[in-house]
This record gives C-alpha cells, sequence and structure tokens, in this order.
C-alpha cells in the first residue's frame, strides 16, 4: 500500500476478566502484580487484523454483542488488548466521547478548556479557536451557564465543535449522529463529507448499511468476536444483509407473512428499476428511475400511493402522489393494487439519497406505511444544487448575429 | 466552506507537554471545586487555615495549658503547627487519591488518557492548598515573635517535598489496588487515623518511654515530622541529616507506587 497506514491491529484478542466474586477479583490481583497476564476470562474479540490506511475508510458492521464497541475502545486506546498489538499513527479523536470529561458543575467555557486538554490541544491553539468552536457549537449564551443546565443536544453540539476544531487524522465513530436537532444533524453530516473530502479518514461503526456505504470504501464485518469478512464496501454490506435476511426468515418461518400488515393500507413490495432488497438503487447520472409498487389494501378499497425523494441528509427533493395526479393502480392483484411510477430522466445530480414510498388512504388524507431506499446516482457533474433543471443559455450567433 | 476549521489542522501537543497539560487542567478543576460557590473563594485557602490556629491557640494553650517538657525546647503551638499541616496534606491526599480511578471511570472508559495524571492531580492539589496555608500559619508564627529559624526554611522545604514524591508513589500503588480491593477506601481512612496518634503530631518523641519510641522510626512519618519540624524550630543540631531517612522513604514509596501502577495499568479499566 502507498497510502500511509493510520491504525492497524495485528492478530488482537480482548478478553474480559471474570470479577463477579471477591475472590476472583483478588485472585486475579495477584496474578497481575505476579507479572501473569493471563486471567480467568471470557472472549470478547479474537484474532483480529485490522488496518486504516490515510484517506481509506472503514465501517465497521456487525449485530449487537458483536464486539464492534470493544473494538473501538482497543483502538482509541481505552482498552489495552489481551494479546496482539494496537499501533496509531497521528491523532485519534472518537464522537463516541462527545461530552466526556464535561463536569456538569462547571460551565461550558470551563469545560472546553479540560475537554481541549484531553483532545491534545495546546492553550495558545485553544485560544486561537474558541471563537469558531463556539461559533460551531452555536448555543448562545449558555455557554457561561453550568453543563448540568444543558440539553443533551447541547451537550452534543459542544462535543462535536471541539472534535471538529481538533479535526484528527483518523476520526472514530459509533453512530452519534442520530442525536441533536435535525438542522445540526445536517450540519455534522456537512462537516464529516467535508472532512472526508478533504482527505480525513475515518471508522464508523453503524447499523445503517446505508450510512456505510455512503461514507465508507471498505467493510469489517465483525461476527462472535471474529472477523467474518472485510474488503470493498457494497460487497460485504451485501453478504451481512443477506445473511441478515436469512437469519429473520429463520427465525420468523411462517408468521414472516404477518408482518407489516397491520396497518389498512400497506406497502407490500417496492422495486426500484426492477430490483428489490435493500441494497441501494445505483443509476447513472440522466438515466431514468422506474417505481413497482404493490400496495396492500385490508378492506379491497383502491389505495394512495406517494413517493418521495430526499437527499442523504433529509432535505426533500421532490414529491408526488397518486392521488393529486390522478393516476389510477396499474392492475389489481392477489396481493394488492400495483402501481408503476417512471421518471423518464432524473435529472438529479450525483450523489446520495433515499426514497421514500407511502401507502395512503383512498382519500389520500391520512399517512399508512412509509418504505425507504437508498438511491446512489453515480457520475459527474460541475452543476451546483441538487437537480438539473432544464435550460439553455442565449448566445450570441444563434438567430440573429447582427453583430 | 462549512467547515470554518479548515484552514490549517492544530499540530497537537508533544505527549510530554500533553501529560503535563493535562495535570494542569486536572488539579486546577480539583482546586476550583474546593471553592466553587464559596463566597471567599481562593481567599478561604487562607483563611481556613489561620483560623484553625487560632482554636489550636485558645484550646491548647489557654484552656487545657498544654506545656511541652523542657528538653523538646519549642512552644506547643508551633510545635504542633508544623507536624499538624504536613500531615493534613499527606493524609488528605491519600484519603482523596485513593477513590481516583472510580471516581473518574465513566472519563476513563471513553477517553484513553494518562491514568497516573488522575492519581496525582488530588495528591497536587492538596499539597498546593495545605503548603500555602503552612506558609501563611508560619508567617503569622513569626510575625507574633515566636521563634522560626529562617536558616531551616530550606530543609523544611526539601522534606515537604520529598514527602509529596512519598505521598505520590502510596497514592499510585493505593488507587490502582483500589480499583481491585473496592474496600480499601474505607480502611485506608481508619488505617490514618490510627497512624495519626501513632506520628509525633501532639508530642515529641522524647516524651515516649524509651521502649516504645525506638519503634516510632518504623513510622515513615516520623522520620517526615521530624525532618519539617526540626529545622524550622531549630530543634536539630543538623538539619541536612534528618532528610536520609525521608529520602529513603520517598525514593521507595516512588519505586513501588510505579511498580504497582506499570503492574494494573493495563487491566483497570476491565476491573472498574
Amino acid at each position: 500500500m502507498s497510502t500511509p497506514l493510520l491504525a492497524a491491529m495485528r492478530g488482537v484478542s480482548k478478553s474480559f476478566p471474570r470479577v463477579a466474586r471477591r475472590g476472583e477479583r483478588l485472585r486475579a490481583l495477584g496474578a497481575l502484580l505476579a507479572g501473569r497476564e493471563r486471567l480467568d476470562s471470557t472472549a470478547v474479540l479474537s484474532g483480529i487484523d485490522l488496518a486504516v490506511h490515510r484517506g481509506e475508510s472503514l465501517g465497521i458492521i456487525g449485530q449487537n454483542g458483536a464486539g464492534k464497541s470493544t473494538l473501538l475502545k482497543l483502538l482509541t486506546g481505552v482498552l489495552a488488548p489481551t494479546s496482539g498489538t494496537v499501533e496509531t499513527h497521528g491523532s485519534v479523536a472518537a464522537l463516541l466521547e462527545l461530552g466526556a470529561g464535561f463536569h456538569p458543575e462547571f460551565t461550558g467555557a470551563e469545560n472546553i478548556t479540560m475537554a481541549a486538554a484531553l483532545l491534545g490541544f495546546e492553550a495558545d491553539e485553544l485560544a486561537a479557536r474558541r471563537e469558531q468552536i463556539l461559533a460551531f457549537a452555536d448555543i448562545g449564551r449558555y455557554i457561561d451557564e453550568p453543563v448540568k443546565h444543558y440539553s443533551s443536544g447541547m451537550v452534543v453540539r459542544l462535543g462535536f465543535a471541539l472534535v471538529a476544531a481538533r479535526r484528527p487524522d483518523l476520526l472514530i465513530t459509533d453512530e452519534v449522529l442520530a442525536v441533536g436537532d435535525e438542522a445540526f444533524q445536517r450540519k455534522c453530516i456537512r462537516w464529516m463529507e467535508d472532512f472526508l473530502g478533504g482527505g480525513g479518514t475515518m471508522l464508523l461503526v453503524s447499523h445503517s448499511m446505508y450510512h456505510v456505504q455512503k461514507l465508507c470504501r471498505h467493510a469489517c464485518w465483525i461476527h462472535g468476536g471474529r472477523i467474518e469478512a472485510q474488503g470493498d464496501v457494497h460487497e460485504i454490506t451485501q453478504r451481512y444483509l443477506a445473511w441478515q435476511e436469512r437469519r429473520i426468515a429463520a427465525e420468523r418461518g411462517n408468521e414472516s407473512s404477518a408482518v407489516g400488515s397491520g396497518h389498512e393500507f400497506h406497502v407490500a413490495s417496492m422495486a426500484v428499476n426492477g430490483e428489490s432488497g435493500d441494497v441501494p438503487a445505483v443509476i447513472d447520472f440522466g438515466d431514468g428511475l422506474e417505481i413497482d409498487a404493490l400496495i396492500a389494501s385490508r378492506d379491497g378499497r383502491e389505495p394512495v400511493f406517494a413517493l418521495g425523494i430526499l437527499r442523504a441528509d433529509g432535505t426533500p427533493v421532490y414529491g408526488c402522489t397518486s392521488e393529486i395526479d390522478r393516476a389510477r393502480p396499474l392492475a389489481r392483484e392477489a396481493g394488492g393494487f400495483r402501481f408503476r411510477l417512471r421518471f423518464d430522466s432524473l435529472n438529479l445530480l450525483p450523489g446520495s439519497y433515499f426514497l421514500r414510498a407511502h401507502s395512503q388512504d383512498p382519500e389520500g388524507m391520512r399517512l399508512f406505511d412509509t418504505v425507504e431506499r437508498a438511491l446512489v446516482v453515480r457520475g459527474k457533474s460541475r452543476d451546483f444544487g441538487l437537480v438539473r433543471l432544464a435550460h439553455r443559455w442565449e448566445q450570441p450567433g444563434q438567430g440573429d448575429a447582427a453583430q | 466552506m462549512c467547515d470554518p476549521f479548515r484552514a490549517e489542522r492544530p499540530a497537537g501537543m508533544r505527549p510530554d507537554a500533553r501529560w503535563f497539560h493535562l495535570l494542569r487542567q486536572f488539579v486546577a478543576r480539583d482546586l476550583q471545586q474546593r471553592y466553587l460557590g464559596s463566597l471567599s473563594g481562593g481567599l478561604w485557602a487562607l483563611l481556613q487555615p489561620l483560623a484553625l490556629l487560632a482554636i489550636y491557640a485558645v484550646v491548647f494553650v489557654e484552656v487545657l495549658k498544654v506545656r511541652l517538657p523542657e528538653r523538646v525546647g519549642a512552644d506547643f503551638v508551633p510545635f504542633l503547627v508544623t507536624a499538624l499541616w504536613p500531615w493534613t496534606a499527606f493524609a488528605e491526599s491519600l484519603n482523596r487519591a485513593v477513590n481516583a480511578f472510580p471516581e473518574n471511570a465513566s472519563l476513563l472508559s471513553k477517553v484513553a488518557l494518562p491514568r497516573e495524571v488522575l492519581v496525582l492531580a488530588p495528591v497536587v492539589s492538596s499539597f498546593l492548598v495545605h503548603t500555602t496555608g503552612f506558609v501563611a500559619v508560619l508567617v503569622v508564627l513569626a510575625a507574633i515573635g515566636k521563634s522560626i529559624e529562617a536558616s531551616g526554611i530550606l530543609p523544611a522545604a526539601l522534606a515537604m517535598i520529598l514527602l509529596f514524591v512519598f505521598s505520590a508513589g502510596l497514592a499510585l500503588a493505593l488507587a490502582s489496588l483500589q480499583v481491585f480491593v473496592r474496600d480499601l477506601g474505607h480502611a485506608l481512612a481508619q488505617f490514618l487515623t490510627l497512624l495519626f496518634f501513632l506520628s509525633p503530631v501532639f508530642y515529641a518523641p522524647e516524651m515516649l518511654p524509651p521502649r516504645i519510641a525506638r519503634w516510632l522510626d518504623a513510622n515513615p512519618m516520623s522520620s517526615f515530622i521530624g525532618a519539617v519540624r526540626g529545622p524550622l524550630l531549630g530543634m536539630q543540631d543538623s538539619a541536612w541529616s534528618g532528610l536520609l531517612l525521608p529520602l529513603v522513604f520517598a525514593a521507595a514509596a516512588a519505586l513501588f507506587g510505579w511498580w504497582v501502577f506499570r503492574r494494573l495499568r493495563r487491566h483497570l479499566e476491565d476491573f472498574l
């Protein structure tokens, strides 16, 4: 690899010692003081080999309890590996520690000083950036209030502003973007995209395959404390999703047919350009888009189908419904009513979006069900914004070329 | 465009600079916390020891009429003060440092930081507070005509530094062990109360029967108290020889503390 290595784990295992009983703690203490590192313990991670190179973001996926958080703690140095080595080069900051080290009795301003010290800021560096941190956190006069009066959102804002100011070589994050209001979340996502665009490297632990695919080039699937697979993000996430679907199907068995049908009208299936399943639909810039949806109706009345297109950060781009367009279903089938909606040329600029399909009652008044699919528009465009609007430039030499 | 920090990335500190910067932050926070919300703020650090001095003077000298035997060669109040403040710094720093890890458990589980800083911060702040008080009390004693030997200030200061090293070493060991033996903190408080009376704070070693006085040397605090009190009150012929034993104790405690901490530090988080 030509790109410099930022973090590496070699043959890393982690076991947590058994500490429930008093005798076990004392025995462990005796063993450690005598220089014996092998303790009576439960393995959480074993045989982990991992490398993160500069500019190559890595997504960590896996079920709850697979060992993802432990892996992050090993990387940040909070936990020491039981065997193997963990090395990091350059600065590492973790968004899992947002607000860690904040003392509730102290004001936001006082806490910035401490948190900055933990992040490795020098005093004059912090002084130079304090204004920027305050502007980014945008919590106004609360900065001089004790942190105990803050809402959880404000703590996160301040914490994120500090990490953003630190601009680490490797950013480690664990689905923290679910906190804070929508405007701030958008600000964070924009910052992250900018960070990644500027050559930053990220290690993301997420249950959202959509986020992982959007932000990472590589993925690592952890299962039962071991690496199940790692490699290209699309390949790994698809394998993971397929595995998860099989597992869920096996668990549910026959009852699966009842799932989701609690609504009077629900989206029984949706295909994007002929493809169903929970993988992002990928189209080229300027291509068409065809949505095929089957809406089940419990009482046999004809439902309304609505479709929305949103940018990845949640900004609505466009939406339409069969009711407003006075469109009828294509066919009535055993499973419900089939709608087909075509965009001949979807002029969305390259980027990540998602589609939301909704089922509504026949009056178009109530929303019953929502199904989301990620949509990736590939290609290159130097236009600005979300969508290429039909336009033309009036230029000399066209029509009257008198001058 | 949306990133105000884009311009240049902070270089970050050298590791040892970060260490001292962190320690300073934790000490500052600890001091701030002590005086948070108190009206007089930092002034309390001076008023409290002076009030204490006045109380001791009234209770022991005026009410109880305590007199030291002639051969000890000192007034009771200066005699008490020159041992009580060093003792308080020592005992308080241990009592506070022993619980440093569980008290900072949430921080330790999220941020990688040099863990010894968390233990050293309460030791440093206790010594800062009580050394300041000690100096204030000595100045007042000198001002009201009690004899404080100017030539004894330097050896006494060195003894205080050795006492700090001694306390820091013990604090590191105790705080690391506390993670495995949870009730160590309670036991330590009891033990320090006992040790207080086994140390020559209220009495001089010369006042004990010889067969008991011999055992006093086994108590490290006895040598530290001697090394601070002796030179300041001019009770010793040579102030410097009294520093030998404290030096040995301080070095031993520092080595022991560092050894225990080194062995256990990688595992603290697992047992918290």
